[in-house]
């Protein structure tokens, strides 16, 4: 369970990224966060893991303070939160593997983190998660001779690897072509579905938020405007969030390989 | 909203550990076994036994006596350092202006870009690694035999140190050039140095005032010391000092070129910044 | 027919531009001249002893080159290599201690009151030529190479801690967010963020400075840090021309080959060979992934 009270994220300079949001968040829900760059998604994002400190307010994962926990406590909580990024934030100079098993970092002593000796069954389980996400053939190669779709999907085994309850997922497929992006998009869904982990997933393509979130929260200037179903989204609901009409890049436009439109 | 149907779960075996590539550990064993080699008693310096004794056995009263003078530099006889320090200041400007200006022309013959011919790209850039390899104060040493002490040395010695670093630098740069203003003057019926001047030189300007500078920098901290074996400069007076055992004006000295070669620094490295905007 | 031309002049009263003024370049020789004729005047430069120099440098290197004393060899080798075991041990120190502080001096890792404090303390030790460190540091540890390595390596630290901080401040800072993402510590954050980006350029700059300290540990001996700096100074303060031109041959061969060997390893380094992953450079693609 997440939950937001009158978090508030001022960046210096000025800028009110967040702005008074109060939410919760059960567990088990696939949300979508929706809205104009800048609206603030990547900040709600970053702030349940507190790479983006509150500046007002307070966020709590699990009934854990992060707003008011010490550097060793935010660490703990960071463990059990799971991260996919945009840019997919891979070693590249290493294995696919051995990028997963950053998932265990938190939980292995460090002098084997350092040697990276991970313990076997830690690396079974690393392969487990790339099982899962149907990438484990490149499991000895380098990060860098990936494809984009497939780095994203090491990503998505990494956050596995933590055995999270929360995967948080900034703009994952931004960076990716229509196909691929249907595929992360139907994997992070899966996981929720099959294992109950959190999924809350920032996007900006409306077709796909509403194709694969039960739940859309839309933001617009840091202010939560929207909350409820994809159902209840239609093109009115987004123009509202957006503030203007919907433009051709707001939507990936294509459906997923074997679907029709 | 369609239903997202799952693919079935694939079977893809596990792929085995491959097995680790010798090089990793190769390349550990050479660096481990040269070190060995360098360290140890027999084939190299011994570090360890002469480390531990200063370490474990303590100084004796008399360099106790020396360190401590060490730790009080002789200000009082600053004044006297003045001339001399004038003196290894012009020999790094007069080694810099000549060095870079001869630097320019051994640059342009050790790039495939503007050496026009094999040869002599060949013959200059072989120049150009043997003057490299020759560290300054060897220069110095030469230089001094072969005429004299005297500031002259210093500075002959210079130049030729500095050809070696500016040249490599500025070749370097060269071979990074924008060509197609080179095919331009081609096709007006250049010649080789008039290709060069029109085509590449305003190309390369900014680096090579940046280069000069640091070339003028190095020179600062060499002319300080290659007094040491005569050349000229402060590097005289350290050595009198040194064979004197006057570790305090040792020091004095030691701390007047941390100040000039610190000074130098700054300048330059403002100066530069100002030349790569 | 006739050719009607277009005046000069337009109607809309523009003027040809003027010529800019590069004011760069005329100050720019002032100052240079200005200095050259201070400083020609301040080292007192005889010009008749100038004159003479082309001459006597001629003679001088006749003497020492044509031919060299071969049979020096047998003393001026092992003199060479004790200089070169100084260049390695002097590197491998300052390897070893400029890597922490490389990451104490880079803003990305300690932020900029910590970076900036550890880069003056890095300027201030690089200050020093070795030759200075060198009669400094014979008054402890007494004459020979163990004094030279410890200049060295005390050197090298300043420059190697600058540049390997600046190889760590250009990273990409997408998997050092990925460490704190999942909840890992600083040392984790270094070793798996910092160092798998930063470790090819820094060893780079290792092995260019060997090379740099092959040549200043050749000098060292001038002050009596040992390896073949002695010998150079003793044969030419006693005339000896010969020797010295076989020592100083040996110099410049052995430099010339290290450079070589060094210059290769480093563009392979940089290549990205194996052993700069975890696990060696694999197997490409195994069969077809699971989407086309």
């Amino acid at each position: 369970m997440i939950t937001f009270s009158d978090a508030s994220v001022t960046y210096p300079g000025g800028v009110k990224a967040l702005q008074h949001v109060d939410l919760e968040i059960g567990d088990g829900q696939m949300i979508v966060i929706v809205g104009l760059s800048g609206a603030g998604k990547s900040t709600l994002v970053r702030a349940i893991n507190g790479l983006v400190p509150l500046t007002g307010g307070e966020v709590t994962v699990d009934g854990r303070s992060v707003t008011k926990s010490s550097a060793k406590e935010m660490r703990a909580i960071r463990s059990d939160v799971g991260m996919i990024f945009q840019g997919f934030n891979l070693v590249n100079r290493t294995s696919v593997i051995n990028n997963v098993l950053m998932g265990r970092l938190y939980e292995t002593p460090t002098w084997r983190t350092l040697l990276g000796r991970y313990p076997a069954e830690d690396v079974n389980f690393a392969m487990e998660c790339l099982e899962r996400v149907e990438i484990v053939e490149k499991a000895w190669v380098r990060a860098s001779n990936l494809s984009g779709g497939q780095q994203q999907r090491v990503g998505i085994a990494r956050a596995l690897a933590q055995r999270p309850t929360i995967i948080l997922a900034d703009e994952p497929v931004a960076s990716l072509d229509p196909p691929t992006s249907h595929v992360v998009m139907r994997d992070l869904k899966r996981i929720n579905r099959e294992l109950g982990i959190t999924v809350i997933v920032n996007l900006h393509f409306l077709d796909l938020a509403r194709q694969y979130g039960d739940r859309l929260i839309g933001l617009r200037d840091g202010e939560l405007v929207f909350d409820g179903t994809g159902d209840e989204a239609d093109e009115e609901v987004f123009e509202s969030i957006y503030g203007r009409s919907l433009t051709a890049d707001d939507v990936l436009g294509e459906p997923a390989p074997g679907e029709v439109a | 909203m369609t239903t997202v149907e799952a693919p079935p779960r694939s079977r893809t075996a596990r792929p085995p550990k491959p097995r680790p590539g010798p090089t990793r550990y190769v390349a550990a064993a050479v660096i481990a076994a040269i070190t060995y080699w360098a360290a140890s008693e027999t084939t190299g310096i011994g570090l360890v036994p002469q480390l531990s004794e200063v370490f474990v056995d303590g100084l004796s009263e008399r360099t106790g006596q020396i360190v401590s003078d060490i730790f009080n530099p002789a200000f009082e006889d600053a004044p006297a350092t003045g001339g001399p320090f004038l003196e290894t200041l012009s020999m790094a400007v007069l080694g810099t202006l000549m060095g870079c200006f001869l630097a320019l022309l051994v640059a342009f013959g050790s790039s495939l870009v503007t050496a026009g011919g094999l040869k002599r790209y060949r013959f200059t850039k072989g120049l150009m690694s043997l003057l490299r390899s020759v560290p300054d104060v060897l220069w110095a040493l030469l230089f001094v035999a072969a005429i004299g002490t005297g500031a002259l040395s210093g500075v002959l010695a210079l130049v030729l140190f500095n050809i070696g670093v500016v040249a490599k630098l500025l070749s370097e740069t060269i071979d990074a050039v924008d060509t197609k203003a080179l095919e331009a003057a081609d096709a007006a019926g250049a010649g080789l140095v008039q290709r060069a001047r029109v085509a590449v030189f305003p190309q390369v300007l900014p680096n090579y005032l940046s280069f000069s500078l640091y070339a003028f920098e190095l020179n600062v901290r060499a002319s300080a010391i290659l007094g040491i074996v005569g050349a000229g400069g402060i590097g005289v007076l350290l050595n009198l000092a040194r064979n004197q055992f006057r570790y305090d004006r040792v020091s004095l000295i030691v701390v007047e070129i941390f100040v000039f070669v610190f000074l130098t620094e700054l300048v330059s490295i403002a100066l530069r910044r100002r030349l790569v905007r | 027919m006739t050719v009607t031309t277009t005046p000069a002049t337009r109607s809309t009263g523009e003027r040809r531009p003027t010529k800019p003024r590069f004011v760069l370049g005329p100050v720019l020789l002032g100052v240079v001249v200005v200095a050259a004729a201070w400083a020609w005047g301040t080292a007192e430069i005889d010009l008749a002893r100038l004159l003479r120099a082309p001459e006597r440098l001629v003679r001088t290197f006749g003497l020492m080159f044509l031919p060299p004393d071969l049979a020096e060899f047998p003393r001026s080798f092992p003199a060479m290599m004790e200089s070169v075991q100084m260049a390695w041990l002097g590197t491998v120190l300052a390897a070893v201690l400029s890597l922490p502080l490389s990451l104490l001096a880079a803003v990305n890792v300690s932020g900029r009151f910590g970076s900036g404090a550890t880069r003056q303390v890095l300027n201030a030790i690089r200050a020093f030529p070795e030759l200075v460190l060198v009669i400094l540091i014979v008054t402890i540890f007494g004459l020979g190479p163990v004094t030279g390595t410890l200049a060295l390596g005390l050197h090298s630290i300043g420059t190697l801690g600058k540049l390997s901080s600046e190889s760590v401040e250009a990273i990409d800072k997408g998997p050092l967010e990925a460490v704190d993402a999942v909840g890992g510590t600083w040392l984790q954050k270094m070793r798996w963020g910092v160092l798998p980006q930063a470790m090819p350029e820094i060893m780079a700059f290792w092995l260019y400075r060997f090379e740099v300290n092959i040549r200043a540990s050749a000098v060292l001996g001038v002050v009596g840090a040992g390896g073949i700096g002695a010998l150079l100074v003793d044969y030419l303060n006693y005339k000896e021309f010969a020797r010295a031109g076989m020592a100083f041959i040996v110099v410049v061969g052995v430099t010339l080959v290290v450079d070589t060997i060094s210059s290769a390893v480093r563009r392979r380094i940089i290549a990205g060979a194996p052993g700069r992953t975890d696990e060696p450079d694999e197997v490409e693609d195994v069969g077809t992934d699971a989407l086309a």
